[in-house]
């Protein structure tokens, strides 16, 4: 394979090793039929940094940050690349920021320090102080989680990912491994061996999609009774929240307290009888002689604005579709 | 009211003492000055001769005499003129119309009474500048033409009185033909004819009364000569002696102009108003450049003949007297058995009114500020009507429709009184004469003004409309079935401006309705050939319109209620030219029966017709339908004459059957073998789209059945911890709209499920998704045990979002019908508005909420709503659901269906069916599906929200004039939804996020069905360029039809437009094609046709199978989406599934500089002469070779454009 041979036309130059503080790594793609010809020496290129993020975390210092993954990295294939292309550093875990179908969504209180538990979700237990952060329901451990109804996941074109190693010096390694390449422009390739990809992804998502009755109501058992154990701690915390007030002397109004649906409608009967008096009480708005002008002022106002309204609407018709002149 | 309107007469009649003679001159003075100079002219008397260009004031010069005879009934005018010998001033003949200021308020905010509305108001001030004339630079040619043509006719020397035959030897050398009329001049007749100076020459028409638009960008001055009368004698008006005058006149006036040396202008022949009795000359210009060309004006002049008033005794022409004799019966007693001729005397008077209708439209301008625009109103209006003063054109036409206006203005009008004032605006004059015309039929109840003691004949059909002062018929050209259109017309018009919500100015004013394809459910086409005619008769004009009164009969008697109106177009007859006669109509052309139907009629299969005890009019029964007619024993016991259609022949409507066995039965077989009928010619393009014999929404009645007893079931389950509420249809399956009309093996389709309220719910979302799962996994175990022949399970959803939905229910029964249940929990919008207010939330959770708060309304709320009001409207309107399902065959077709929610479609339809004006609401899927296409190629969605208001009570019948008020949305809520739609334009003026507003009286918000850019502004754009393109054919093969009717050249070549080329996509525009193996696309006639052949076999075979997966290749192609979102727009026909093809979004192709997170597979590029800067740029190749990876085996290959 020639390297010098461009993808563009008007690359004659090569391509840039690094951008801002990333390297970049070509990847050689396999070829496959069907394609057309300009994909004949496609490259697909990631962009690769030791990951710092802005507040610290215990593994960042021996984990790098890829950008531009492929749609179809997966967890085996990053590893594979790392141990077979690129000096041979172990891998211990990759977190994908956006996989398709996406993590569950869980609603959260707002927090002064961001969740930690986006990096340590899986494998780690996770506290449950943490969890009590969680608004609604609960966070799903292997027995509460409903069946997947997707074989693996994909991820969105341009995202990126963390992969953390097993020690700093793996890290280091594979980041100088990864600078050697680029500047030598060693060739490495893109092995895809995510399984779930074709026909067979979508034939067992169809299959999936409908777990045995039994499973998922073993999940339903398991998810309820971690949601009322939770739900009565939150429940507590709730009711310290109202009763506590805070530096400024003031109390957060929060969930709970009275029943909920009763306040509403003494609410909404207490404020039509409120209006009901005022109604009755009130000066009649046509009384005076300045109601009445300004009224009539006002009547006019109304119809001049409108006029003016729809003169400008007019116009803008005419912008859009030419004069009015009717159709030949 | 009555005297300022009075003294404004009188100022301005002040000229009516001017002597005739050469009275029309007046262009010299006025027109090329253009300011007031036709004012300083008249108040010079020595200019008196020469006074004004538009002839408008020049009615006076007529014979002195003329005012003594005036009518009675004209005093008014005669009298003020007569007695006030010329004030000086000329109050109002403005030279050119006033210019229109600007809009103002006071011409504006207060005129809501008289104007609709402030927006109608200011698009008809526009419309008004835009179509009339400007009397200015561009005319004056053509003013400087007549002056020359009126020049050159005044000095065209006299001819001597001549016996007919001699006379007609004398003027051979002219090379000029004399256009005598049928029958030709008797041999023997004892009159002579004659040439000598006009009496006078005059502008007429709407030119000088300054009410003249452009037509097609083209319009005609006329100009009346008035024969002297010394050439007339009392008697002239018996048997066309008249008219071979005139004819001879005429001759000789086209010889002179023809023989003038130093102007050139090219004339033709050709009958006013396509009445034979009236040749006139057309004249246009030569074209060559010299002085008197006068092509840059784009006019053509037609020269016209009068007779003054009164030559001929008034009552010896009103309708009900004869004035052609047979040979050698000139005696009063035989006279009084002959027939009638009102058409004839009709046209005499006629040429003798031409300046008394001028006098009165002149005067009416002059009373009624708004009579001139009002006129210009009513021109527009029926030129998009096709409504025309010829009589192939319907003989209602400008000059009628400002003759009416103007006599309804009249005061003491005569039975119905004053139907219109002065003081009304010019849309008020409009409406209210629109108003006559739709309440009064004329045809049947004639229409007398001031004419005590005129009688109209018993069995006339022509409409009546009797001007007693003038003593004429202004609607003898009409016939019945022309006034029935003018009226149906009417009517319709009436009703839109009678809504008080919409405002249909377009409707009135812009758009074309007379368009076959649009406007008319069925078409036959009947070779002028086909008829026998004889093409040699002397009389081949009234034979046509014989054969047509007859057809017209035929045909309505046949079709009863099946038709709702029935209309013919005509081929335009040609200008010919002066050295010969009349050549005979080509043979070749053809005309055209054009059938609106009552969808609910139109495919009964049964006529019934007398009983038999009956004897009488079963005979005549028996007589119209022949051999088809049979004695029937029907259920209640009755016997009854009728006939029976067949529905077998699925191409074949009932409607078709019945129009060609009656063309053959009473016209002529060869009339019926060479006709061609054509109607709902999309519908064979879906399943069961033509409705034959039944009503639109039948093929979905197994399923609808399938839903009901599926609630039953549910219902009877009795060990549910909830009882059912109510179980809802969401899905275009059950509410008639989808496609195919489901069979076995269908998508299941989408029901809500909703319980009874309890407590016992969670208080959290994400458990109430849990608990859900639970009453649907008990419903899944019950169900098949109560009744054995369902088959239940449980399927998982949007496992990304805890929150909303997790889980649905498949259900099929054993016909093989699945639905798709989830539950219903209205808690779960409370929760989500709170979350959505809760400040303690995170960004994320509350933009989720917001999220899932619109699905939940989405898929919960309006679907189901939106589904109940589909239901009801489909058994509304029959062809309401064959349209949606041929409109969303088009979007699928174009591979646009994936970006526009099925609802948006469906409402874009009921939008055609809803608001349906300017035409009826449509009864095929053809005219359901080409106006829906029309509207969207018009829909200036950038600016307009689509608003459709499912209550509208509109009649479907315009007949019923009354029921035209508006229960459901008021001006106020469409103003609050304009508002709102003019907020979403405010905050996203780039239009990206809600691109398509659609708002229904139920549902205000308006992005229910499109927001997050649902289509894409880009695919909006799409879908505005294919409707065009549609249209644009359609319209296309309008013109061919009628190039076709009228045998123009070029017709040949062309082939008619097949339905099926609407269809085809064109994917020339995409960047990516991916094709599909065939193993995996879908192919529709696999679907269609069952192999089995046995009915027991095939249910049995039906029953056997599940509910369909969503096809892999789809969620192949909604998985592209999810992983591409904005950088690609994916594009795909749900239908065949054989290829997806994908369009870069415009805004990710450029390159730019290099940033981490770009959201799409880009490569860096080194930055051009910057230095070590770097860019970035879509990765196309990488991207083609990612997505051949993930498509696997779907995939057959790629293309890409370079």
């Amino acid at each position: 394979m020639a390297p010098e041979k461009a993808t563009k036309p008007k690359g004659s130059k090569s391509p840039p090793k690094t951008v801002a503080d990333f390297t970049i790594l070509p990847l050689t793609l396999p070829s496959l039929s069907g394609l057309p010809g300009q994909c004949k020496n496609a490259k697909h290129y990631i962009y690769v940094k030791p990951h710092a993020p802005s507040i610290p975390t215990a593994t960042n210092e021996r984990s790098l940050f890829i950008a531009n993954i492929p749609i179809d990295a997966t967890e085996s294939s990053l590893r594979a690349l790392f141990a077979d292309q690129l000096g041979g550093s172990m891998v211990e875990r990759v977190e994908f920021d956006s996989p398709i179908p996406a993590q569950p969504m869980h609603k959260r209180w707002k927090t002064d320090q961001p969740s930690q538990d986006k990096g340590d979700k899986r494998g780690k237990k996770r506290k449950r102080k943490e969890e009590a952060l969680v608004a609604e329901g609960v966070v799903e451990d292997e027995d509460s989680a409903l069946p997947s109804i997707w074989p693996g996941e994909l991820h969105r074109s341009g995202s990126g990912a963390i992969v953390t190693f097993v020690d700093k010096r793996s890290a280091r390694g594979a980041m100088k491994e990864i600078h050697k390449a680029a500047k030598e422009l060693k060739l490495i390739s893109w092995k895809s061996n995510n399984a779930a990809l074709g026909v067979e992804r979508y034939k067992s998502h169809t299959t999936l999609t409908y777990p045995p009755a039994s499973t998922l109501q073993s999940s339903l058992n398991a998810y309820l009774t971690q949601f009322t154990a939770l739900e009565s701690m939150r429940n507590k915390l709730r009711k310290t929240s109202r009763s506590v007030p805070d530096a400024d002397g003031f109390v957060t109004v929060s969930r709970g307290g009275r029943a909920g649906p009763a306040r509403v409608e003494d609410a909404e009967r207490k404020k039509e009888e409120l209006e009901a008096r005022k109604k009755k009480n009130a000066v009649k708005d046509d009384f005076y002689r300045f109601q009445n002008r300004e009224k009539r002022k006002e009547v006019e106002m109304g119809l001049r604005r409108r006029f003016e309204e729809d003169r400008k609407r007019v116009e803008r018709m005419r912008e859009g579709r030419g004069r009015v002149r009717p159709e030949t | 009211m009555a005297p300022p309107a009075t003294k404004r007469r009188k100022l301005e009649h002040s000229d009516s003492e001017e002597k005739s003679e050469g009275s029309f001159a007046g262009f010299d003075d006025t027109n090329g000055a253009g300011s007031d100079a036709s004012a300083c002219a008249e108040e010079d008397d020595l200019d008196r001769s020469d006074v004004s260009m538009s002839g408008a004031e020049d009615f006076e010069d007529l014979k002195d005499d003329d005012e003594g005879e005036e009518d009675d009934s004209e005093e008014e005018d005669v009298e003020e003129e007569g007695t006030d010998p010329a004030p000086v001033v000329k109050a109002a003949n403005p030279q050119k119309p006033p210019k229109r200021p600007a809009p103002s308020l006071q011409d504006g905010a207060y005129t809501s009474e008289s104007f609709k509305s402030n927006m109608f108001k200011l698009q008809v001030d526009e419309l008004l500048e835009q179509v009339s004339l400007r009397y200015g630079k561009k005319e004056a040619p053509a003013e400087n033409a007549m002056r020359t043509l009126k020049g050159i006719l005044e000095s065209i020397p006299s001819r001597d009185a001549l016996p007919i035959l001699e006379a007609e030897k004398a003027f051979k050398s002219t090379g000029v033909a004399i256009p005598f009329p049928n029958p030709r001049p008797p041999k023997d007749a004892k009159y002579k004819l004659q040439y000598e100076r006009p009496s006078s020459i005059n502008a007429t028409g709407s030119y000088p009364l300054k009410i003249a638009t452009r037509n097609d960008n083209n319009f005609s001055i006329d100009l009346v000569v008035t024969m002297p009368q010394s050439l007339l004698q009392d008697k002239d008006y018996l048997n066309h002696r008249y008219f071979y005058k005139r004819a001879y006149y005429l001759a000789c006036m086209a010889a002179g102009i023809k023989e003038s040396t130093e102007h050139r202008f090219k004339l033709s022949y050709d009958y006013l108003n396509g009445n034979h009795l009236q040749p006139i000359l057309i004249v246009v210009p030569s074209g060559n450049g010299d002085a008197d060309d006068f092509s840059s004006a784009k006019c053509q002049i037609r020269i016209l003949v009068a007779v003054p008033e009164d030559t001929f005794p008034k009552n010896k022409l009103v309708p009900g007297s004869n004035c052609v004799r047979l040979k050698g019966s000139e005696d009063e007693a035989t006279n009084k058995a002959l027939h009638a001729t009102p058409f004839y005397n009709s046209t005499i008077q006629a040429d003798a009114n031409v300046t008394a209708y001028l006098k009165l439209l002149h005067a009416t301008a002059s009373k009624a500020d708004a009579f001139r625009d009002a006129c210009v109103l009513g021109r527009v209006w029926l030129k998009q009507r096709g409504l025309g003063s010829r009589s192939r054109k319907g003989g209602f036409g400008n000059f009628e429709w400002a003759t009416l206006m103007a006599l309804l203005l009249y005061p003491n009008a005569g039975v119905g009184g004053q139907a219109l004032s002065p003081g009304y605006s010019s849309y008020q004059l409009f409406k209210a004469t629109l108003q006559f015309l739709a309440r009064h039929d004329l045809s049947k109840k004639p229409f007398m003004m001031q004419a005590p003691g005129v009688t109209i004949p018993k069995n006339e059909t022509t409409p009546v409309f009797f001007d007693g002062p003038r003593g004429q018929n202004i609607l003898f050209k009409m016939t019945r079935w022309s006034y029935t259109r003018l009226q149906l017309e009417a009517k319709a018009t009436v009703e839109m401006l009678s809504d008080s919500v919409f405002e249909h100015f377009e409707s009135a004013f812009i758009l074309k309705t007379e368009l076959t394809k649009f406007k008319y459910d069925a078409t036959l086409e009947i070779p002028m050939a086909a008829l026998g005619l004889d093409d040699t008769s002397d009389d081949h004009q009234q034979e046509l319109s014989d054969v047509c009164r007859k057809i017209h009969n035929l045909l309505t008697r046949a079709l009863t209620d099946r038709i709702t109106s029935l209309s013919f177009i005509l081929p335009d007859e040609d200008y010919w030219k002066i050295s010969s006669q009349r050549p005979k109509e080509s043979q070749q052309k053809s005309l055209l029966v054009n059938f609106a139907t009552n969808p609910a009629n139109a495919g009964r299969t049964v006529d019934h017709g007398p009983s038999a005890e009956n004897k009488q009019e079963a005979a005549s029964f028996r007589k119209f339908w022949g051999e088809k007619s049979e004695l029937r024993r029907f259920k209640d016991g009755s016997i009854l004459e009728s006939v029976v259609w067949s529905t077998k022949d699925a191409g074949v409507s009932v409607i078709e059957q019945i129009v060609l066995y009656i063309l053959k039965q009473h016209v002529n077989a060869q009339t019926a073998d060479q006709s061609k009928f054509s109607g709902d010619a999309f519908a064979s393009l879906i399943t069961a789209g033509g409705m034959q014999g039944q009503s639109g929404v039948t093929p979905f009645l197994p399923i609808m059945n399938a839903f009901s007893a599926l609630e039953t079931d549910i219902r009877e389950l009795e060990d549910l911890p909830l009882q059912l509420r109510h179980l809802r249809a969401a899905d275009a399956q059950l509410r008639y709209a989808s496609v195919e009309p489901p069979t076995a093996g269908h998508h299941p389709a989408s029901v809500v499920m909703q319980f009874e309220a309890s407590g016992r719910w969670p208080d959290d979302l994400c458990a109430i998704q849990r608990t859900k799962i639970a009453f649907l996994l008990r419903i899944a175990e019950l169900l098949p045990k109560a009744k054995s022949d369902y088959t239940a399970r449980v399927g998982l959803e949007n496992p990304s979002q805890p929150a909303q939905n997790q889980a649905f229910l498949d259900v099929t029964a054993s016909g093989g019908f699945s639905f798709r249940i989830r539950v219903y929990h209205d808690r779960e919008i409370t929760l989500f508005e709170r979350q959505l207010k809760d400040n303690s939330l995170d960004g994320a959770s509350r933009e989720s909420a917001a999220t899932s708060l619109a699905l939940y309304k989405r898929e919960f709320i309006q679907s189901s709503l939106h589904s109940q009001v589909l239901q009801t409207l489909s058994t509304r309107f029959p062809a309401l659901s064959p349209s949606i399902r041929l409109m969303k065959r088009w979007f699928a077709s174009h591979l646009l269906s994936s970006h526009f929610s099925p609802e948006l479609i469906e409402l874009l339809v009921i939008r055609t069916f809803l608001q349906p004006h300017p035409w009826a609401v449509p009864s095929t899927a053809t005219a359901g599906f080409l106006r829906t296409l029309a509207w969207l190629s018009r829909w200036d969605w950038r600016h307009t929200p689509l608003i459709v208001d499912f209550s509208s009570t509109f009649s479907a019948n315009p007949a019923d004039l009354e029921d035209t008020s508006a229960k459901g949305l008021k001006a106020s809520d469409l103003e609050r939804i304009q508002t709102r739609f003019e907020a979403w334009r405010r905050i996203d003026p780039a239009i990206n996020r809600v691109v398509l507003f659609a708002a229904t009286n139920l549902d205000e918000e308006g992005t229910t069905w499109t927001d997050k850019a649902q289509p894409e502004k880009v695919v909006a754009s799409r879908l505005t360029a294919l409707a065009k393109a549609a249209v644009k054919a359609m319209r296309a093969d309008e013109e061919r039809l009628m190039n076709h009717i009228n045998n123009t050249a070029n017709t040949t070549t062309q082939p008619d437009l097949s339905p099926q080329s609407l269809f085809t996509p064109s994917t020339s525009d995409f960047d990516i094609t991916i094709s599909i193996t065939p193993k995996h696309t879908l192919a529709p006639s696999k679907k269609l046709k069952s192999s089995l052949q046995f009915k027991n076999l095939e249910i049995q075979h039906q029953a056997s199978k599940g509910p369909a997966s969503t096809p892999l290749v789809q969620l192949f192609a909604q998985e592209l989406r999810d992983i591409y979102g904005d950088a690609i727009l994916w594009f795909w026909d749900p239908q065949t599934l054989d290829r997806i093809v994908g369009l870069w979004h415009p805004g990710v192709t450029a390159q730019r500089g290099w940033k981490v997170k770009v959201g799409w597979n880009g490569e860096p590029v080194r930055r051009k002469g910057g230095e070590g800067g770097v860019d970035v740029q879509l990765n196309k190749a990488a991207v083609l070779s990612e997505i051949r990876r993930v498509g696997g085996e779907f995939v057959r290959g790629i293309e890409a454009k370079q």
